[in-house]
This record gives structure tokens, C-alpha cells and sequence, in this order.
């Protein structure tokens, strides 16, 4: 464009190449993953290894618990990653770790692991959003150049915009995150949590045939999802749901549990669609990138890829290794950081359980 | 007013190991900052914390907290501590 000034990215393509190692807990996912930045400007994924914390069906998952399970499997988790990538804890350039926002216990047990390593290796430690992680991962898999981002999972949903060294945030939820609302009501119909309780409710949403009515709650940029899961576990005490094995073929007037994950997918994506679209007509882009764990979800993917393409543009998303938390996102956002100057000194190495994305100052971009 | 004082010593195998477990625990400030006070000293090659409350039931509560905390701190020294001392390799 003419007159435009072409200022060069802040980040500069490396001397050498760097290592990170990132650590991540903020909910009942244990991470660790090993990241390189090439002398070339690419990214490699050395490792990505994960241990999940399930709880029985009909139960979520407590700090307490979540933090011992984590305290448990922390060190086979990074001896497993360091071993894949074929690397040694001295040969890193960084230590990153999940700051916030997420669950008090299991953020802090994850930060202990990180310090003492930090401390034995001589390694600076970097602290990092989670939000922001998810964001670089999937800007990093997809290569998706400025999407409109939505960020969703069982703790989070925002829909994210970047300009100036800042994720902005454009809309949110005014209450729960959508995967909390959609792995509560799993709860509530008895799913099982193995290996996640979204991909169950989605396996049995494509059995459901009866949409039922549910409030459909945007406002403006943002959606409010308490009201629709009361109003879904509701319909169990309705004298038309029907909980077990039925005749097809017989056109009853019933209810099934398939029936209700089918009709909360269809509403609340399309809510999240909604919020989308705003965006992105808001700020004329026409991308969309899909993060965090309830983007693996292919109702959902669908759904936004109508949106996208009647708008002349496309959805970027990544695979459950990278959608669901993962210790390679903090790995690259914290390298990232790293490699603008950002340090975390051991003192200002805690957590904290509300860290918003648009905190952030993004460095390593325009 | 009764406070109720604990104590708990930790041996390691170096100064620098206990300073490095102090230096790790101590980051985090306790979770009832005005019900409890905590005080961290290096004595040798041991780890000296030192528990003041108000009452004996949040002392056995924070000291289990602690334990819980320091064993794996302990066992990320014992796991990664040999490695750490060999000389890097590029």
C-alpha cells in the first residue's frame, strides 16, 4: 500500500537456535513440552507430553485433588519430555511455566517444579498467560496471519482481536466458560470423563434428533451460558425425558440425553458464532482461529466454517495435541517472550488465578 | 493470647540443596498471611521452617500443606540433582 510504512517485526530471526522447556497445570491437564526456535525463523515441536487428571463420571475435579495428581506425575511427565526431544535440562534456554489464570493448587504445583528446576540448571524462568499460550500455538500450527481468536474451554471464552502489542478482548463470557457448561451438564446425565468429558457430550449430540428449546443468550459482544444450563438440566426432571434404552421405531414423545447435548452444542455454538462474526465485521478480518480444549470440537469447527466462508473466509484450528492444554504453548509463548528480554525473577515467580489475556504486553509483535 | 509454635527441620544432602529448597518455598506467601507466620532458615545442610498460629488445627493444616510442598521440591532434586551437577554438554 502506498505510503504505508513497513516497520520490521520486533522479533528477529534467531543467531542460534533457542530451547524452551514449558510446564503446564492450570486445570486437570499436566504438560510438559520442548520447543526450538531455528536459526531458519521455523519452530520445532521436540516433544508435547500430557498426563490428564479423570475423575469418575458424575464428578468434576477439585484443587485439592487436581493438585496432588499433578504433584504426582509432574517428574515422569518432564523426564518423559526431555527424553523425547533428545535433549538435556542444561541445553535449554529457558524454563516457562503457567502463570495464571487457572486453579490455585494445581498452578502452584507445577511453579514449585518449575523453580527448583530453574535453580538446579541455572535456567531463568519465564512466566506465562495461558490465554496467550493457547493464542501463539495456534498462530504458530495454523499460520494464521491476524484471525479474530476464540478462545474457549472449560475455563475460558473470549473472543480475542490483536492490535498494538496487545490481545484485546472483544467479547466474553459474563459467567461460565462454555466448556464448564457443557462438562457440568455431562456431569449431571452421568458421561464419562475418559478422555474428556466434551468429546463425549459430542459423540452423543450426533445421536441426538430433537432440538429443544433453550434461551439463546448473546449480549452484544458477549454471552451469558449459567442461564441455558440451568434451563438444559431442567428439561431432566421434564416427564418426557427418557434416560435409557427406547424403541426407535415407536414416535414417542420423548426426551433423550442425546437429544439435550445435541441441543446445548447447537445453541450455544451458535452463540459463539454470533459473537464471532461481530468481531470480525467489527474489525473487517477474515479469519477466524479456534483455541483451546473445546475447539476440538468438530460441531463446532463446522459451524464457524459456514460463518467464515459465507463472509469469503476461512477457520484455522489445531488437533487435540495442541487445542487441549499443553505444556509446548507455554514452551512457545515463553520462548517468545525470552527472546524479546522478558525475564521472571524467582521472587515474582508465583500464580495467580485471574491473569487476563489483554495484561500481556506482546513484544515479539508489531 | 496462646500461639502455637512448630517447628520442622529438613536434612539434605547439601547447603546448596537446602538453600535451594528455601529459596523455592519461599516465593509463596501463606494462604492466611495474618493467621500464620512462617520463617525459613538454612542451618548447615538442613531446611528450618518454622510455623507460628493461632490456633493447633491451622498448624496441622498448614504444616501438612508444607510437607506436601517440600516433598516435591525433594523429589525434583532427587530426580533432576545428579544431572544437574554433570557439566553441560552442547
Amino acid at each position: 500500500m502506498p505510503g504505508r510504512h513497513r516497520k520490521p517485526s520486533p522479533l528477529k530471526v534467531p543467531d542460534r537456535p533457542y530451547l524452551a522447556l514449558g510446564l503446564e497445570g492450570s486445570a486437570n491437564k499436566l504438560g510438559a513440552g520442548i520447543i526450538r526456535h531455528d536459526k531458519d525463523g521455523s519452530t520445532s515441536v521436540l516433544s508435547n507430553v500430557r498426563h490428564t487428571y479423570i475423575t469418575p463420571p458424575g464428578e468434576g475435579f477439585l484443587p485439592r485433588d487436581t493438585a496432588q495428581h499433578h504433584k504426582e506425575w509432574a517428574l515422569t511427565v518432564v523426564q518423559e519430555a526431555i527424553t523425547k526431544a533428545g535433549v538435556s535440562m542444561h541445553d535449554l534456554d529457558c524454563i516457562c511455566y503457567t502463570k495464571g489464570p487457572g486453579m490455585g493448587a494445581p498452578l502452584q504445583s507445577v511453579a514449585l517444579v518449575a523453580r527448583t528446576l530453574s535453580l538446579l540448571f541455572d535456567k531463568p524462568l519465564v512466566g506465562v498467560n495461558h490465554c496467550v499460550g493457547h493464542i501463539e500455538m495456534g498462530r504458530e500450527v495454523t499460520g494464521a496471519q491476524n484471525p479474530v481468536v476464540l478462545y474457549v474451554s472449560g475455563g475460558n471464552t473470549q473472543v480475542i482481536a490483536y492490535s498494538r502489542q496487545c490481545y484485546r478482548i472483544f467479547g466474553e463470557t459474563l459467567d461460565i466458560a462454555v466448556g464448564n457448561c457443557l462438562d457440568r451438564f455431562a456431569r449431571v446425565i452421568n458421561l464419562s470423563n475418559d478422555p474428556s468429558p466434551g468429546y463425549n457430550i459430542e459423540q452423543e449430540a450426533k445421536k441426538g434428533k430433537r432440538l429443544v428449546p433453550l434461551p439463546y443468550t448473546t449480549k452484544g459482544m458477549d454471552i451469558s451460558l449459567s442461564g441455558i444450563l440451568t434451563s438444559v438440566e431442567g428439561y431432566i426432571s421434564d416427564k418426557r425425558y427418557h434416560d435409557g434404552v427406547h424403541d426407535e421405531t415407536k414416535k414417542d414423545d420423548i426426551i433423550t440425553p442425546a437429544d439435550l447435548c445435541f441441543s446445548l452444542q447447537e445453541t450455544v455454538f451458535a452463540m459463539l458464532v454470533e459473537i464471532t462474526e461481530r468481531a470480525m465485521a467489527h474489525i473487517g478480518s477474515k479469519e477466524v482461529l479456534i483455541v483451546g480444549g473445546v475447539g476440538c470440537n468438530e460441531r463446532l469447527q463446522e459451524m464457524m466454517g459456514i460463518m467464515a466462508q459465507e463472509r469469503g473466509g476461512q477457520v484455522f484450528a489445531t488437533d487435540e495435541r495442541f487445542c487441549i492444554d499443553n505444556g509446548i504453548m507455554i514452551a512457545q509463548a515463553g520462548l517468545l517472550s525470552y527472546r524479546m528480554g522478558h525475564k521472571t525473577p524467582m521472587s515474582e515467580s508465583t500464580c495467580t488465578q485471574r491473569f487476563r489475556t489483554d495484561e500481556v504486553h506482546v513484544a515479539w509483535r508489531l | 493470647m496462646q500461639a502455637e509454635r512448630r517447628s520442622v527441620r529438613i536434612p539434605f544432602a547439601t547447603q546448596k540443596h537446602a538453600m535451594i529448597a528455601k529459596q523455592v518455598i519461599e516465593v509463596d506467601s501463606e494462604l492466611q498471611r495474618h493467621g500464620v507466620k512462617r520463617t525459613l532458615t538454612v542451618e548447615g545442610d538442613d531446611l528450618l521452617v518454622t510455623f507460628t498460629t493461632l490456633t493447633i488445627r491451622l498448624a496441622r493444616l498448614t504444616i501438612n500443606g508444607f510437607l506436601e510442598n517440600i516433598d516435591l521440591v525433594i523429589r525434583t532434586i532427587s530426580e533432576f540433582g545428579d544431572e544437574a551437577e554433570r557439566q553441560s554438554h552442547s
